[in-house]
């Protein structure tokens, strides 16, 4: 790819990215670093990049990035909490729409990467196979688990009450 | 196709919120979930789980970008202020008039000729005033005294011509020598006649003025006009040379520049002899009558 086809890539997908990257973390910065390090790939390796190629490449060094950014945070065993760290949390405008990210903040980072690659990004499940390196199968039976524990969590008791 | 049941419609509902049914899948599903209700209810349960698009935007999208946020040069307008003085007006071409063939040819004979006689003239010229006294038919054996004069005057005076009457030729160069006699006399007879009585006179012999008078000064080429004396070997009385009788000698001034003038035309810096042309002229005119006289008779 060249230079004009990476800034295409920027313009058409870093929105993308980064939805997919800060719904997961629910951290903005860190998101944003995630992005931009998954774009500094890519244009690292933009000469091996086709275009048409570009947008399951970014979320494949995305998701990447982000498992392993999770995972370190998970040995650094971070006290704070999204809601009162000094990072900015990403806001909820509606009830429902907190709720259910509420829910998707219980899944594991492979669900949720799984529900967000499906549900925003319209991924198949051979497309998210790639990303994540699953098998398809596996795409399906993790994303149908994730499905079913978010229905879980929106009747349960709390949330009905 | 697998059939939907009640064992695994949660599976079809599943893949048709994740939108992997194909079109009968779907149709097959929905008229099962038309059939039961808790599949209904299951199925908008699932729905729910489904995440709305929403558009967030990166924040720091734009350092993302690489070498590309376009400078915008305005363009600037550069006047150059000498611009009026740079325009050209075509000049206006002289109109070409077309000559006759003849015109043409008669000049370039002009030319030619002007150019080559001209030239030879000049050089003629020179060597005429170099051999002035040749030229004017001067006899080498008579003794010749060449006076400088330089009055216009062309006129060439006996001896006893000037001794009557003190002729013109005679009077010009006493006028304008001051210091020659209106006779040319016998050298013997001069020594006697008073100095008063002609006080001007000088004896001029034709040893002396071959000596004195030079004709040719480097490249200058001066012609003087001169006195001719031929001078008598025979005395003369004062009174004699008074009264002069019939010419033995001959005195003949010779004015070769006015001679020359006569003869030839100053056409710009070259002097064309008027005696040449008259015949060049008169060919050409009778060339141009033939080639008429051919053309009538045609």
């Amino acid at each position: 790819m060249t230079e004009k086809d990476y800034n295409e890539s920027v313009l058409l997908y870093a929105d993308n990215v980064y939805r997919f990257i800060v719904k997961n973390l629910r951290h903005t910065e860190d998101a944003e670093d995630i992005v931009q390090s998954a774009f500094e790939k890519l244009w690292i390796h933009k000469d091996s990049v086709e275009p048409l190629k570009a947008k399951s490449y970014l979320f494949t060094v995305a998701y990447h990035l982000l498992i392993d950014h999770t995972r370190k945070a998970k040995r650094i065993t971070l006290q704070e909490s999204f809601e009162n760290d000094t990072q900015t949390a990403y806001q909820e405008n509606k009830a429902l729409k907190k709720v259910l990210h509420d829910a998707l903040a219980t899944l594991n980072e492979t669900q949720r990467s799984l529900v967000l690659l499906k549900d925003y990004e319209g991924y198949s499940y051979e497309e998210i196979g790639e990303i994540t390196k699953l098998t398809t199968d596996q795409v399906r039976v993790y994303l149908h688990r994730a499905r079913l524990k978010l229905r879980n969590y929106l009747i349960s008791p709390q949330q009905v009450l | 196709m697998q059939n939907i049941s009640l064992h695994n419609y949660q599976d079809f509902l599943l893949r048709f919120i994740d939108e992997e049914l194909d079109l009968r899948e779907t149709d097959a599903l929905l008229a099962f979930v038309a059939l039961h209700p808790e599949a209904q209810e299951e199925l908008e349960l699932l729905q729910s789980t489904k995440l709305d698009i929403e558009t967030i935007t990166c924040p720091s999208k734009a350092l993302l970008y690489k070498n590309i946020f376009p400078v915008i040069v305005e363009p600037t307008t550069i006047v150059y202020p000498n611009k009026q003085k740079l325009f050209k007006k075509e000049k206006e071409k002289a109109p070409v008039i077309l000559l006759k063939w003849w015109a043409v040819a008669a000049a370039a004979v002009f030319l030619f000729m002007m150019v080559r006689y001209g030239m030879l003239d000049q050089k003629v010229g020179s060597t005429v005033s170099k051999n002035s006294i040749s030229k004017n038919k001067v006899s080498k054996d008579s003794p010749i005294a060449v006076v400088k004069n330089n009055a216009p005057t062309n006129t060439s005076i006996r001896n006893n011509a000037v001794a009557k009457t003190g002729s013109n030729a005679a009077a010009k160069v006493e006028t304008r020598q001051n210091s020659i006699s209106k006779n040319t006399l016998e050298y013997r007879a001069v020594q006697n006649i008073e100095s008063s009585a002609i006080p001007t006179a000088t004896i001029v012999t034709a040893t002396e003025t071959a000596r004195v008078i030079p004709s040719y000064n480097g490249s200058i080429i001066d012609i003087k006009p001169t006195i001719i004396a031929e001078i008598s070997s025979t005395p003369i009385t004062p009174n004699e040379a008074t009264e002069t009788q019939e010419p033995n000698e001959i005195i003949e001034t010779i004015d070769t520049e006015a001679a020359s003038s006569n003869r030839s035309v100053m056409v710009g810096a070259f002097e064309i002899d008027k005696d040449k042309f008259r015949g060049l002229f008169r060919k050409a005119n009778a060339l141009f009558k033939n080639k008429e006289n051919n053309r009538n008779e045609k």
